[in-house]
């Protein structure tokens, strides 16, 4: 069944890399300029739930993979019709240094949550994203704790270690 | 009533008061939270201690942490506590709010929790059986018997210590401070 989809999206996007790993699984990975065209593409087809947005960092590769999770949902069996009920994964990757990439809200409202995550958790700037504020952190980071290169046990005993007991700040050893 | 303690009623008949009237404010924080359902129904019956759920924290006197603390965590403990009416009594569940428990190496885990409020017990545990909660509840009953559990008067006394680690986490705080220091002049 996911063969008929398969070369309906090649079709249109040739460059596009469509593997199957199991039943019910999509994966395309595109370029990262074709991201959007490709959402808008897949939402017209009747995938109209972007569940996730999620982040994989390859540091030795000094990229970032971008997932976007999509599923179609119909009130009965009979409305699916040709659209396939499995749940596709849209990957690209950007890069590490220049971590910046479009916003996808134009598309799917509900990717705006998302990708405030991934700014405060990556550090991944999103252009034309209407407010990029803190979501989940109280604290401010130096490099974003989901970042490989973050040393949590560092931070940990530089920062939570180093905070005294009271008993000891009573005695004046701050 | 116990004939027994009759004595201890006529001696001190406010604490005993508090000792069988242990009003919890349960604070689910993490996976701790698993276990009150059980304790409060009726396979373990929390109400034979005296010990039941409240609606709001200004009703309490007992403080439960179940489960680890995170950073924006603390900021909610910080503020469910200094609403509590005195004496509160405030007991730590589980392994995360001792030391971390298996979250220490976090981003965003807060590792000793006594470093901000005054802890009266802890249980520990990965996770406590709600017997565990009985056994900590008649610890405390002993401990206020002998006056130890004053973790509420050791907050008021150093609270510029508990404000001073508070604001190293947190940063500025919102709310003006529960104790000031010209009050104490």
């Amino acid at each position: 069944m996911n063969q008929e989809l398969k070369k309906k999206i090649n079709s249109s996007f040739p460059s596009a890399k469509i593997s199957l790993p199991k039943e019910k699984r999509v994966v395309i990975e595109v370029n990262r300029d074709a991201v959007i065209s490709v959402l808008s593409f897949l939402k017209n087809m009747g995938y109209e739930h972007l569940s996730m947005i999620s982040c994989v960092d390859w540091i030795k590769e000094d990229e970032f993979e971008l997932i976007y999770f999509l599923n179609a949902y119909m009130k009965n069996d009979e409305e699916y019709g040709e659209i396939e009920k499995s749940t596709i994964l849209l990957k690209t990757r950007i890069s590490r240094k220049k971590a910046k990439y479009i916003t996808a809200i134009g598309i799917f409202a509900s990717a705006e949550p998302y990708e405030r995550e991934l700014h405060e958790l990556f550090g991944i700037y999103f252009e034309g994203h209407p407010r990029l504020t803190p979501l989940l952190l109280e604290r401010v980071y130096e490099i974003p704790p989901f970042r490989k290169d973050f040393d949590t046990r560092k931070y940990v005993k530089e920062f939570f270690e180093e905070i005294p007991f009271v008993e000891d700040r009573e005695e004046g050893k701050e | 009533m116990d004939r027994n303690q009759l004595t201890k009623w006529l001696k001190s008949p406010s604490n005993m008061g508090h000792k069988y009237s242990l009003d919890v404010v349960y604070f689910c924080t993490g996976c701790g939270i698993i276990e009150i359902p059980p304790s409060i129904t009726a396979r373990w019956d929390a109400e034979r201690f005296g010990v039941k759920p409240v609606a709001t924290p200004r009703q309490a006197n007992l403080f439960l942490i179940t489960g680890y603390v995170s950073v924006k965590t603390l900021k909610a403990i910080i503020r469910t506590y200094e609403q509590m009416q005195e004496p509160k009594f405030a007991v730590g569940f589980g392994s995360c709010p001792i030391n971390g428990g298996m979250y220490w190496d976090s981003y965003n885990t807060v590792n000793h929790l006594d470093k901000y409020i005054p802890i009266d017990g802890w249980i520990a545990g990965c996770m406590p059986r709600p017997e565990a909660i009985f056994v900590a509840v008649t610890h405390l009953w002993t401990l206020i018997d002998k006056e130890i559990a004053d973790g509420y008067k050791r907050y008021r006394d150093k609270y510029k210590y508990y404000r001073a680690n508070q604001e190293k986490v947190l940063g500025e705080l919102e709310w003006p401070p529960l104790f000031p220091e010209d009050d104490k002049k």
